[in-house]
Order: structure tokens, then C-alpha cells, then sequence
């Protein structure tokens, strides 16, 4: 495609200090199997988070995500974002996990997974937790598995938008939140062979 | 004298129900044509044939539009050719502005006519004309496609869209349901501002109140999947004062 691999940062454990901030993002590109495997420590206060990944499958790929999120300090901050479209054979898994420690007061903690199937074959579980033995604190998470929305489709087409390039539109927008800025051209050119 | 639109005989059924029961129906260029019924007569149905929307099957019958088989097109050949419809319950498009959204329309048109794609400058000072008209503040320009959007303002951008692509039959499904007075005048502005010896249009409703400011030429009335009665507008006035049950 006329660009290099993407570097993703390494897998592991990260330790986040008092008033650091640690930003993780990955992209899996289409042919790509891998398991991604991160443990954040928010150690103390006021210390951040954030990933953001998204894939793509079109083959027989087969991508895990396993992400937790330790909140172990007040006033800590963390979001996943993750989405991806999986075709072909694909078998995708994410399981994220978000601890809130009993001292982690004023956690503010958000996971989203949001995923679609492109195929019949292809496979896609989600498995998000929260565990929060803290009790003043903002957590959410969200998780769905769909299909391209069809009414939104149909609309397109009906202006005048070939149905391919509706379909892109369409995977675009839904992968926008996790596009690493600059990357945009690079993502709709992979998009376009999906 | 030809058509623009010429159907013949049209069934239409989803799954195993009929609801087009034989449809016969003659646009002329330059008419705009007024569909009436009660709920349930079919009217969506026949928007949503013509326009090619997925799951709707013609068991019999033919649409020529403009001389050629319009059921043998997708949607966006159908588009390129000059239909429109403007949706009775527009669709939320998250992520996608109106901008981008109009540009792809707009661009994808000009390709299927074999013309360049329009200069941004000029794209841009088109749909600042064209949201003007329809009165749309500028910022929607940048909002996602429906997404927030009231009722009256899901309506407007279907006008808004319908004066951007410059359709020759437009169809307009229910446009006038749940407006106001004032929103009711802009999209009738829309449709009268379209209005030329070429262009044609259909508006399907319940009500008179949209063809109070469109003066259609014809007055069609669809009950159970067929066309019941034909004329002018003695119809809607007969329809105002006695409803459908006459029929």
C-alpha cells in the first residue's frame, strides 16, 4: 500500500505514575493475526490512560485483545476505545477488564468495543468486566457486535452513492473514534479491500 | 406523447403479502402528480419499488422511466437518472457529514454523466445556496447525516437534497407529515422552486395540507393497492370533505 508497517507499542505491563498520562494505540491490519495483551497500573493519583485500537480481517486472521485497566489511586482516568470489521474467516476475541481498587475515589473509567461482521463465517466475541470495589465513580462500558446497517446503505445508494462507496463510507465512520490521526487515507485504502 | 415515468400494471409483494395489486400510473414531464390514500393503501410501497429499495419483489407489471426498464437499475443508476426520493422517515447516518455525504452524491452523479468532479469551491458555494433556500443554518453543513436533527429539520435536509441533486421526478413520501406551518412552506417553496416544463414529481400523503401550496395537475387515489379514482383537485376537495370511505 505504499506505506510501512505500523510500529505498535509493546505488549505488557505499563506502570502509570501520579499525573502521567500513557496513550497506546494499535492497528491490525488485514492479514495480521496477533494478540494484544496490556496491563495498565494507574498507581497514583490523578495518573491516565488511553488505548485505542482497531482491526481489520478479511481471511482467516485471528486477533485477541486483552486488555485490564488497574485503577489503584484517586482521581485516575482511562478509556479503550476498540473497533474493528471483521470478514472473511476472521475469529476475534476482546476481553477488557477495568478494576477499580477500593481507594481508587473519583475513577473515571470508559471501555468501548464496538465490532462488525462482514461475513457469516466470521467470528466475533466480546467480553467486557468491571470490577469496582471503590463507590464514587464514573464507569461505563459499551460492546456491540453488528452487521453495516442497511436503511443507512439504502439512503446512500438512493442519492447516488455506488454501493461500494457507500460501504466505505459507512466502515469509515465507524472506525473514525480509533483512526490514528494522519493514517486516514491508508485505513480507506485497506478499507477498500475488505 | 411520451412519458417519463409509465407504469404498467404493478404487483408488489413483501414476503407473502401482495400490496400492489396493479398500478397503473403516466407522468408527463413537467406534471407533479398527487398520490392519496388512507394508511396501509400501499403508498410507501410504491415509493419504495420505484426507488429500488431492497425485499420489495415485482411479481408482474413494468416501470418505464424515461423510455428504459427502471427495475432493471439499482438505486444509484436510478439516482443518476434523475429520481429522487425524499424519505418519510429520513436515516441517521453517525459519522458521515453532510458535507462528505453530498459531496459523494453529488461527485458520483457528475462521474455516471461522464463529467468532472465539481471544484470544491464550487461545491461548497452550491450548498451554501441551496441550505439558504431551504433555510438550514450554515453549521449543519458539518453536522452528521440526520443525526439530532428534529422532525421539521429531518424534512428540511431531505429538500435540501433533493435541491442539490436537481432531480427530473421527484417523489416525495409523506413529506408533510409532522410539520408545522412554517416548515411546510419551505418544503413547498422546494418543490415549486424545482418546478419546470421537464421536471415532474409525486407527492404521496394522507393529507391536503402540502397540496394547499403545490398545485398538482393530477389527483390519484390508492386504496388497497390499486388506484381507485383519478382527476383534478375536485378530488382533494371530495376526499376533505368525505374521506376515503367513498371510494
Amino acid at each position: 500500500m505504499g506505506h510501512g508497517r505500523y510500529i505498535a507499542p509493546p505488549e505488557g505491563l505499563y506502570q502509570v505514575a501520579a499525573g502521567e498520562r500513557l496513550d497506546l494505540q494499535y492497528v491490525v491490519l488485514p492479514g495480521e493475526s496477533r494478540e494484544i495483551e496490556v496491563t495498565v497500573d494507574l498507581n497514583g493519583p490523578g495518573a491516565e490512560a488511553h488505548i485505542k485500537a482497531l482491526y481489520l480481517c478479511r481471511a482467516d486472521e485471528k486477533v485477541r485483545f486483552r486488555i485490564v485497566m488497574h485503577h489503584r489511586a484517586p482521581g485516575c482516568k482511562s478509556t479503550q476505545a476498540i473497533n474493528g470489521i471483521a470478514g472473511g474467516r476472521a475469529d476475534v476475541r476482546f476481553d477488557g477488564t477495568i478494576v477499580v481498587a477500593p481507594d481508587a475515589q473519583q475513577t473515571e473509567a470508559y471501555q468501548e468495543n464496538h465490532n462488525i461482521v462482514l461475513t457469516e463465517e466470521a467470528r466475533v466475541e466480546t467480553k467486557p468486566q468491571l470490577e469496582i470495589y471503590a463507590d464514587d465513580v464514573k464507569c461505563s462500558h459499551g460492546a456491540t457486535v453488528g452487521q453495516l446497517n442497511p436503511d443507512e446503505l439504502f439512503y446512500m445508494r438512493s442519492r447516488g452513492i455506488p454501493e461500494s462507496e457507500a460501504r466505505t463510507l459507512q466502515m469509515l465512520s465507524f472506525l473514525s473514534p480509533v483512526i490514528p490521526i494522519g493514517r486516514e487515507e491508508e485505513i480507506e485504502s485497506w478499507i477498500r479491500t475488505l | 406523447m411520451s412519458y417519463l415515468l409509465k407504469i404498467n400494471n404493478l404487483h408488489v409483494r413483501i414476503g407473502d403479502k401482495e400490496i400492489l395489486k396493479g398500478i397503473d400510473l403516466e407522468i408527463k414531464p413537467g406534471e407533479i402528480h398527487a398520490v392519496m390514500g388512507p394508511n396501509g393503501a400501499g403508498k410507501s410501497t410504491l415509493s419504495a419499488v420505484l426507488t429500488g429499495r431492497p425485499d420489495y419483489e415485482v411479481t408482474e407489471g413494468t416501470v418505464q422511466y424515461k423510455g428504459e426498464d427502471l427495475l432493471a437499475k439499482t438505486p444509484e443508476e436510478r439516482a443518476w437518472a434523475g429520481l429522487f426520493l425524499s424519505f418519510q422517515y429520513p436515516i441517521e447516518i453517525p459519522g458521515v457529514t453532510i458535507t462528505a455525504f453530498m459531496k459523494a452524491a453529488v461527485n458520483a452523479k457528475r462521474k455516471a454523466q461522464g463529467l468532472e468532479e465539481m471544484k470544491a469551491g464550487d461545491f461548497l458555494k452550491l450548498m451554501k445556496q441551496k441550505m439558504a433556500f431551504v433555510q438550514m443554518k450554515p453549521e449543519f453543513a458539518k453536522r452528521e447525516v440526520n443525526v439530532g436533527f428534529s422532525g421539521g429539520e429531518k424534512k428540511r435536509n431531505e429538500i435540501f437534497q433533493m435541491a442539490m441533486l436537481d432531480p427530473e421526478l421527484s417523489i416525495l413520501d409523506e413529506t408533510d407529515s409532522g410539520l408545522d406551518v412554517d416548515a411546510l412552506k419551505i418544503v413547498a417553496d422546494g418543490v415549486n422552486a424545482l418546478r419546470s416544463p421537464e421536471k415532474s414529481a409525486i407527492i404521496i400523503t394522507h393529507y391536503q395540507k402540502l397540496l394547499e401550496y403545490v398545485q398538482p395537475d393530477v389527483v390519484h387515489v390508492l386504496k388497497a393497492g390499486k388506484i381507485v379514482a383519478t382527476g383534478g383537485r375536485e378530488l382533494i376537495e371530495a376526499i376533505e370533505s368525505k374521506g376515503f370511505d367513498q371510494f
